[in-house]
């Protein structure tokens, strides 16, 4: 009783009305189509599909393959790393699992540098430690496997440098080693935000009490900044069992994220989607959340959709002894100058007339001038505008209205809220895109809405809830700095609940709606894993993300095709890098927003 | 106009019961004070007033009329805030004009009363400055303006001069008395500085643990306090033990240790026998007159510091029991030393033993 007069009182109409938008939105958007994929699998009154999961491809015990091969090649032997094919559930959480260790190793270490330590070529550090969050759709990956695949250049280098042995990765250890290369920083910048907000005089008083070195930053320092660690952890295994570029970048073809994909590109309807890679989608989404659940422990969503401040206070810092600094020069260094060889190699692709051998050869623009001429491309390129723009009104709806819900309403189960909104970025994209295609494509069969005639309308949804939680968090960060008292006196002296929002809350979080949309708006235009599978349905519609996917695969895929893939990612990185500045400067974070 | 009642008010915050069973009579155009320390709920009772909160559990009565479910902007309460809350993206005139706009006042009428209400506060001439660009004084008298020119039934301010440097807290707090006066309006003013309540109230609520302990004029609060929390809260007192010897006529012998002393029980009467506990303002405490017998404490000066115009010092009576009392600045007395002080029987208050375990 009491509770009702409370919620009555609390709820006046608008903000009511708020609620009940942003939850149908996301019930028919997210909740229900991923209960579908979960469920439409047992309605089919069949166990067949569930037992082609225990055989090959997507179960392989023993494993078939070497771990590695070592070979004779006359003056030298090459050492070419493979890795064993378990079939495809269990390669994916091997190499999720193993990109977990390395990522979070490696994000540690670079963390506890920058955040400790104090040296020269520190700010260089900083930047190129970023570049890897500048998303290059699919071509990223191809670059390292110039790098680190078959004949690639590690292997030319360490001849060069007259190793009588050469290395080069294939297959599962090389996506191992291309998805650590681009997804440790998202360790790093969580735990170094998350070091960054230990209050120094913890570490202080420990250090009175008799602690010092390897046993402080073992007893102090890392258990403070385990939120950040698990944060980053938590994104990582996620980001990595949804990753395509990767897989097809080392032709590895077992892992979940490619069998999904090639079997929606070669569906025709709904009825020829095979009834287990539903099942294979429906996994991945089950693992992300019960690994998500796992590290949910640690931290709340709120780290994941952005990365602090950093602290209120001057963190220590000290200058390195002469270990450290070996440390930082011969192992830090090396570590992040690679990582931002991805960015790097796009635009040597993007600029160079040719690049088979060891260096890139030759200057030229007409990549770009090919890639601006090319229907298919433009076209693309007017869909996506077009898709991300739709999709931002809906963000911005989903993304003040939810922010403003959470940050205000003192109701138990907000923070139910608050979890559903942010779910997008712990949500492997595929599994989004699967429990779209299937529950749209059955509802709504031989309709103009049937995602096999018109995939448009879903390619606008999943963009829109997968893109939503940048400006939600953006929003949301505003809100924290409009203190209740500038609503309240507004209610206070006659506005009611729709004039406060429109004169007071909204004129005081603009610029953060703005700066959120952007980013959102940027990686709508980049997102990838509906794109590719929604978005081949009918190639009038397809976005451009599509057509980098078509370039570097099918029929013309590889030879000159990764320039002009390469030329359109330089573009995006250059609109993707003018959106982080931009929104970082109106925002005045420390840290750019993660990519996903 | 403007009479407000609270009537057995209750509120939680979650499993917390921030406002326990309190009520409360205003009455039309008077200073009403709530005092109490930091977290007592003065904020709670006011933001239920302005309906920023609901009550569990009581009604609010604004001129007779029921506006306990009303929502805050259906009510005519203005609040001005501890923080003033004022819109940092407008300027002082959008800030006054608000509430004016809401009402739907035309433009004209509403520029003449904005004017109104900065001459009033004595800030014209600042309408097109944004609130960052103001001091603080200039903040809160915009805070002041902007809840005075809707012509609310009830002012409700929230520790209105507790972000202002002292000086200015003396003046400012002058020019709301001022003001309160020449509009007749009711004011529910928040404090926790008793001298601050003093001065300007009329009426003074005393709080404690959510709950109201004493409603009275400051002469009554000060001179009458009805139990021990407002005793020991009004000003600096010696709160001694004792038990009660005797009682005949409302005057109680109570022996402190080998000393005893007269004094009288303005809330609770204890029995004889009982434990108590004795309050004694330190201005109370006096050099005793040569030949003056009764309610006389002998001991040595322990400790005497000169504070201006008077030497405090304590006395040290016996084992454990000391007082602190007041000489008037131009006596003498070593340290170490013998010394009389007397207290008036009035200024003696005795209150039970179980106020001190609260
Ligand atoms: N929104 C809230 N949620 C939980 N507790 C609160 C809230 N507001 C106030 N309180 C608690 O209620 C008590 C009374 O608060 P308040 O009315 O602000 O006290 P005062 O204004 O007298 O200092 C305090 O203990 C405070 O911590
Ligand atoms: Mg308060």
């Amino acid at each position: 009783m009491l509770q009702l007069r409370r919620v009555t009182y609390t709820f006046d109409v608008p903000l009511a009305l708020l609620l009940l938008l942003t939850l149908s939105l996301f019930s028919l958007f997210l909740v229900l189509p991923l209960s579908f994929l979960i469920l439409r699998p047992l309605t089919g009154l069949s166990l067949e599909p569930f037992l082609d999961m225990l055989r090959y491809p997507y179960l392989s015990v023993p494993p078939i393959g070497e771990w590695y091969v070592i070979s004779e090649r006359g003056e030298y032997k090459l050492l070419r790393l493979l890795g064993m094919n378990f079939g495809v559930v269990l390669n994916t959480i091997f190499i999720a699992s193993a990109v977990t260790v390395l990522s979070t190793v490696i994000g540690i270490l670079v963390a506890t540098v920058m955040a400790r330590y104090d040296f020269p070529g520190k700010t260089l550090l900083r930047i190129a430690s970023i570049m890897p969050l500048l998303y290059t759709p699919f071509v990223g990956a191809f670059v390292l496997y110039k790098i680190f695949g078959d004949g690639g250049l590690i292997g030319s280098l360490m001849l060069s440098l007259g190793l009588p042995v050469a290395v080069e990765f294939a297959g599962i250890a090389g996506v191992i080693v291309a998805q650590t290369i681009m997804f440790w920083p998202i360790v790093y910048l969580n735990t170094m935000a998350s070091m960054l907000q230990i209050d120094p005089t913890l570490e202080e008083q420990a250090e009175n009490m008799g602690s010092r070195g390897l046993s402080l930053y073992r007893t102090i320092t890392l258990p403070l900044s385990l939120p950040g660690i698990a944060a980053g952890a938590g994104l990582v295994f996620i980001f990595s069992m949804e990753d395509l570029a990767a897989p097809l970048a080392f032709k590895v073809r077992d892992v979940m994220s490619v069998r999904i994909v090639e079997n929606i590109l070669a569906s025709g309807n709904i009825e020829e989607l095979g009834t287990e890679v539903v099942i294979v989608a429906g996994l991945l989404l089950l693992m992300a959340l019960g690994w998500f659940f796992a590290v949910r422990h640690y931290v709340s969503l709120k780290q994941y959709a952005m990365l602090s401040r950093g602290g209120r206070w001057k963190p220590r810092v000290f200058k390195p002894g002469l270990l450290v600094s070996g440390l930082i020069y011969f192992v830090v260094f090396p570590l992040v100058l690679f990582s931002a060889l991805p960015q790097i190699g796009v635009f040597l692709y993007a600029f160079s007339e040719s690049w088979r051998g060891t260096l890139p050869e030759g200057f030229t623009f007409d990549h770009f001038v090919a890639v601006l001429s090319d229907d298919n491309v433009v076209r693309g390129l007017r869909n996506s505008v077009i898709y991300s723009l739709a999709a931002l009104v809906v963000i911005v709806v989903i993304g003040s209205t939810s922010s403003y819900l959470v940050s205000r309403l003192n109701l138990r189960g907000i923070s139910a809220l608050d979890a559903l909104v942010m779910s997008p970025l712990a949500i492997p994209g595929l599994s989004i895109a699967m429990g779209l295609l299937v529950l749209y494509g059955v509802l709504f069969k031989d309709t103009p809405l049937d995602p096999y005639v018109n995939p448009a309308f879903l390619l606008v949804i999943g963009y829109a809830i997968r893109k939503s939680p940048f400006t939600t968090r953006a929003v949301f960060a505003g809100l924290q700095q409009v203190h209740k008292a500038l609503e309240e006196a507004a209610m206070n002296l006659g506005a009611s609940r729709t004039r406060t929002l429109f004169t007071i809350v909204l004129p005081l979080i603009g610029l953060n709606l703005i700066a959120g949309s952007l980013i959102s708006f940027v990686y709508s235009m980049s997102e990838v894993s509906t794109s590719i599978t929604v978005g081949s349905l009918n190639r009038e519609q397809a976005p451009l993300t599509y057509y980098i996917y078509d370039y570097l695969t099918s029929g013309y895929g590889g030879g000159a095709f990764i320039h002009l893939a390469s030329a359109i990612v330089a573009l995006m990185i250059i609109v993707q890098l003018a959106a982080i500045v931009l929104s970082n400067y109106v925002l005045k974070y420390r840290y750019a927003f993660l990519g996903i | 106009m403007g009479e407000l009642v609270l009537e057995r008010i209750t509120k939680y915050y979650g499993q917390f019961k921030a406002l326990d069973n309190v009520s409360l009579r205003i009455n039309r155009g008077e200073i009403f004070t709530l005092l109490g320390p930091s977290g007592c709920g003065k904020s709670t009772t006011l933001r239920v007033i302005a309906g920023l909160e609901l009550p569990e559990e009581g009604k609010v009565y604004l001129d007779g009329e029921d506006i306990t479910l009303k929502k805050p902007y259906e009510r005519s309460t203005a609040m001005m805030f501890q923080n003033y809350a004022l819109w940092p993206h407008m300027t002082v005139f959008d800030n006054v004009a608000y509430g004016l706009k809401m009402k739907g006042y035309g433009r004209e009428e509403i520029r003449k009363r904005v004017k109104w209400a900065l001459e009033l506060v004595g800030l014209s001439g600042l309408e097109n400055r944004f609130p960052l660009q103001l001091s603080g004084g200039q903040q809160q008298r915009v805070a002041l303006a902007r809840a005075i020119v809707v012509e609310p039934k009830v002012l409700l301010l929230d520790e209105p001069l507790s972000n202002l440097d002292a000086k200015l807290r003396v003046r400012v707090r002058e020019e709301i008395v001022t003001l309160q006066r020449k509009l007749g309006i009711t004011m529910v003013y928040v404090t926790h500085d008793q001298e601050e309540a003093m001065s300007i109230s009329d009426r003074i609520a005393i709080m404690d643990k959510g709950r109201v302990v004493q409603v009275g004029t400051p002469k009554e609060i000060y001179h009458k306090p009805t139990n021990f929390f407002v005793a020991t809260f009004m000003g600096r007192s010696n709160v001694l033990r004792g038990v009660v010897k005797s009682v005949s006529d409302g005057l109680y012998r109570v022996a402190l240790g080998k000393a005893s002393l007269y004094g009288m029980a303005p809330g609770e009467r204890p029995g004889i026998g009982e434990d108590v506990v004795v309050v004694i303002r330190h201005e109370a405490v006096r050099r005793a007159l040569s030949g003056e017998e009764t309610n006389v404490l002998e001991g040595t000066a322990e400790r005497v510091s000169f504070i201006g115009l008077a030497l405090q010092v304590k006395v040290r009576v016996e084992e454990g029991v000391s007082i602190i009392g007041y000489l008037r600045g131009d006596e003498e007395v070593e340290v170490g030393a013998p010394i009389r002080v007397a207290v008036s029987p009035e200024d003696v208050k005795i209150y039970p033993f179980s106020a001190l375990e609260d």
